[in-house]
């Protein structure tokens, strides 16, 4: 079967043949499309599944070009599904499941994120899947994970955010007036696209097995999960340390106690962290030494700490009089670990990104010209590269259905009509 | 279940702080020998950033701990050149090297890839720094959270019209750190099916940005520069977080039908609500967000948090309280998790770290505590490279490996 064209490169997956199926529920998950865009542009091919009619989620979550709502060009439906093959299955129609039957007993992964109650009723359970095809690594994506006795629980972003401790630390160190500053989400879905390359990480872990045990198997990521282990730095201050510590203690408020990451300057916000011995000598280099630094309050990194508050009036003070592309600058002459803080227009034209080639052109059949971000790693061998764009809804249908699984055109009719594909 | 998949397979690991050292933890516990190489004179800083139950020391960081589990430690004086050679010299035995030093060290220390290359033919090395190994701005520090500023994040997180965030979970190091596992076995795989090596080069700041196509493709598309919408979604209302009764007692709710907003107003005893014309369908709802909220605000501060949130989950409905980390550690569903590992470590006793997020049905993580600084120095140099005892002793002396 045709794929796309891989180049000049070579491509690290290409042996691979993934299947993907997204969420159905109201609130949207996309992290299993982020999986199968990492498989996809890292050259494995990778079917996706849609429901007829109304497409995966993302085809309907935006951003559209000026606000013209249309399935086929959503931006994160063009983003996440770069260089996949669309097919569409209504999963309700017995033939449409054994549809994806015949797709799964060529398939090395599944991804799928379709809620554990449809799994059970619609004989998805992994435990079929893989009893029937041995050599399948079936990954599960959920809110709380499909083995969990709280597999039904319906969750997203915003509860993984905030169940999982992230929320609660968000904003850092910034909060002086909690009851009006409530614990915040992250911009965009961090926790579908953290799930997503969990997903990804334990299907090439499970791929890796299989070359040693000839078998596939399950591996269960849930998506709450997926955002506690970004709690590392707390659960173990929490697991280590004694309550009466003050580590332990800042576990406990919002309010600020001690540095944020972020400042504010003359034109706008920089990222700084000066709490380091050599961080610090080189913060009053760049101040020009002043007085106030020299005080014994600032000697030590304890110290720091401990007089934060009156070290931050005298940073901000220096700050509020200096640019933040001036500060930036300064900083990093000393190896002071600094960034402005960038909006999404400074993100997208900033030189450093654009003499990487971050940010890809792309020619879309449907959606015009676009720019996207690219690879988030530069591969010497097997370049990630998005290598071609987001399906139609259905568009490989017949490439799929007809010419690989060998069905007839009228049996593709017959299934369109049924309302199965 | 028998052997684990990364079995025989070695990692020399430069790496320090975050994102490195998650990542290879993961190679570690899927059963690769991972060698953190670190030194006395410079410390992985998260050793000494304390968490220690009170007891100074360099092992004892639950910090470290929760980050470093399944790797051997050994010190060696990379400034001094047998220390150099005899990193080389473990390069060979090696299939992986990964490093986060800033830009240029490793040259400093003849220990870059093209070096490593003629030690190590098909090496696979990682390199994670802040913006990458290439372009006008590559040699610039960070750590994670201020290069999520660069990346757009922290600009896009926050209340509207305030002021621009830094995120929890000392975002966004750990999600960088599960992709790097994700590449690396990548490479991993070309390399058993080629025996070809290879060099990657990540820049954190751009798996922050490939996190925010939201408002990356809202520039691209519309030329439009967002700004941060607090817990709000652009599709679902009510979708926020919203105070109890007491103090800081906060249930998080998303909405997303009709349907959904119906069963949340009988929850919270305003069935009426739901037949407000500006609130019954979605569209209205988003349009009038800032009056729904406040009714909504209104409503929850009379109920308990927790019996709220049991209330809306019978329904079906997505909530949840929002906890902080000792109300996560106590959650029966996290108790309950294969991912809650409990350790002994020699100095620390039994503790308990959080394992790899993911549940296998045929791979047990092999979970071995954090390991003490160089604790595995002597071994190492014995058994991978034939140092005797009085060759490990002399290094000692002359501070080859501290």
């Amino acid at each position: 079967m045709e794929s796309f064209e891989h180049g000049q490169d070579a491509s690290a997956l290409a042996d691979l043949k993934v299947v993907e199926i997204g969420c159905t529920d109201a609130i949207a998950f996309v992290g299993s499309a982020m999986a199968g865009k990492l498989f996809a542009d890292m050259g494995a091919e990778v079917v996706k599944i849609e429901p007829p009619g109304a497409g995966a989620a993302e085809r309907r979550l935006g951003p559209f070009r000026g606000g013209r709502q249309d399935p086929e060009t959503s931006g994160l439906h063009l983003y996440l599904n770069t260089s996949k093959l669309g097919v569409t299955l209504n999963l309700e129609k017995p033939r449409a499941r054994d549809l994806l039957m015949r797709l799964l007993e060529g398939a090395d992964i599944l991804f799928n994120a379709t809620p554990p109650a449809d799994n059970d009723r619609l004989g998805l359970n992994w435990r079929e899947l893989v009893a029937r095809f041995p050599r399948l690594i079936v990954v599960s994506l959920g809110f709380f994970g499909t083995e969990s006795s709280g597999r039904t629980r319906r969750g997203g972003d915003l509860t993984a955010t905030h169940l999982s401790g992230v929320g609660y630390e968000t904003p850092f160190n910034q909060v002086t007036d909690p009851p009006n500053e409530a614990p915040l989400r992250m911009a965009g879905r961090q926790s579908d696209y953290t799930a997503g390359f969990t997903a990804a990480a334990a299907a090439m872990c499970a791929l890796l097995a299989r070359k040693r045990t000839g078998r596939g198997q399950h591996a269960d990521v849930s998506q709450w999960l997926a955002m506690v282990s970004m709690m590392r730095p707390s659960i173990g201050t929490f697991t280590h340390d004694a309550p009466e510590s003050p580590y332990y203690q800042r576990l406990l408020t919002r309010m600020k106690t001690g540095f944020p990451w972020v400042f504010p300057c003359r034109n706008g916000w920089v990222s700084f962290s000066p709490l380091t011995d050599r961080f610090w000598a080189g913060t009053k280099k760049i101040m020009g030494n002043p007085e106030w630094a020299d005080s014994e309050l600032f000697a030590t990194r304890l110290d720091r700490l401990l007089n934060s508050d009156a070290l931050e009036a005298g940073l901000v003070a220096w700050f509020m009089e200096h640019d933040k592309e001036e500060i930036f600058v300064a900083a990093q002459a000393e190896h002071i670990p600094c960034f402005p803080v960038n909006p999404p227009a400074a993100v997208a034209q900033n030189p450093q990104y654009r003499a990487r080639g971050f940010f890809v052109e792309q020619e879309h059949p449907r959606a015009g010209r676009l720019t996207l971000p690219g690879a988030p790693c530069a591969m010497s061998r097997t370049p990630y590269r998005v290598r071609g764009p987001a399906p139609g809804l259905g568009e490989h249908n017949r490439q799929v259905y007809v010419e690989r699984l060998g069905l007839a055109d009228t049996e593709l009719k017959a299934l369109a009509a049924d309302g199965a594909i | 279940m028998g052997k684990l998949p990364l079995e025989g397979i070695r990692v020399l690991d430069f790496g320090w702080i975050y994102a490195v050292p998650h990542a290879t933890a993961w190679l570690g516990a899927l059963g690769a020998d991972v060698i953190k190489v670190e030194t006395d004179l410079f410390r992985d800083m998260i050793r000494d950033v304390g968490a220690t139950d009170g007891v100074p020391g360099p092992n004892r960081c639950g910090i470290f701990n929760a980050i470093n589990f399944s790797k051997r430690s050994l010190v060696l004086n990379l400034h001094h050149p047998e220390a150099q050679e005899i990193a080389r010299r473990l390069v060979r035995l090696s299939d992986i090297v990964t490093e986060n030093f800033t830009v240029g060290n490793m040259q400093k220390f003849g220990l870059d890839y093209e070096s490593l290359l003629r030690v190590r033919p098909d090496l696979i090395m990682l390199s994670g720094t802040p913006l990458g190994q290439s372009g006008p701005m590559a040699r610039s520090v960070g750590y994670g959270p201020t290069t999520q500023a660069f990346a757009g994040m922290c600009h896009l997180t926050g209340y509207p019209g305030r002021y621009p965030c830094g995120t929890g979970g000392t975002w966004p190091d750990f999600a960088v750190g599960v992709l790097m596992v994700f590449l690396t076995l990548c490479a991993l795989h070309h390399r058993d099916a080629t025996g070809e090596g290879q060099y990657l080069d990540l820049s954190m700041a751009e798996v922050v940005t490939s996190m925010l196509p939201e408002a990356m493709l809202e520039f691209f598309l519309n030329g439009v520069s967002l700004e941060a919408v607090g817990n709000r979604d652009p599709a679902m209302a009510p979708h926020g977080v919203f105070a109890a009764s007491g103090d800081e007692r906060w249930v998080a709710l998303a909405i997303a039908t009709d349907a959904e907003f119906e069963m949340l107003c009988e929850v919270l005893g305003e069935p009426r609500l739901a037949a407000d014309p500006r609130f019954a369908h979605a569209g209205g709802r988003l349009e009038n967000v800032d009056a729904l909220e406040a009714e909504i605000a209104r409503l929850v501060r009379s109920f308990d948090r927790d019996e709220l949130v049991a209330r809306l989950c019978q329904r079906g409905l997505a909530a949840c309280a929002v906890y902080s980390t000792p109300e996560l550690m106590n959650d029966s569903a996290w108790r309950e998790s294969q991912m809650r590992v409990t350790v002994s470590h020699p100095e620390c006793g039994e503790r308990i770290i959080p394992g790899l997020p993911v549940e296998f049905s045929d791979i047990q993580p092999g979970y071995r505590a954090a390991p003490l600084l160089g604790g595995d120095t002597d071994r190492i140099l014995s058994e991978l490279l034939g140092f005797s005892t009085a060759e490990i002793e002399r290094l000692k002396r002359e501070r080859v490996t501290v």
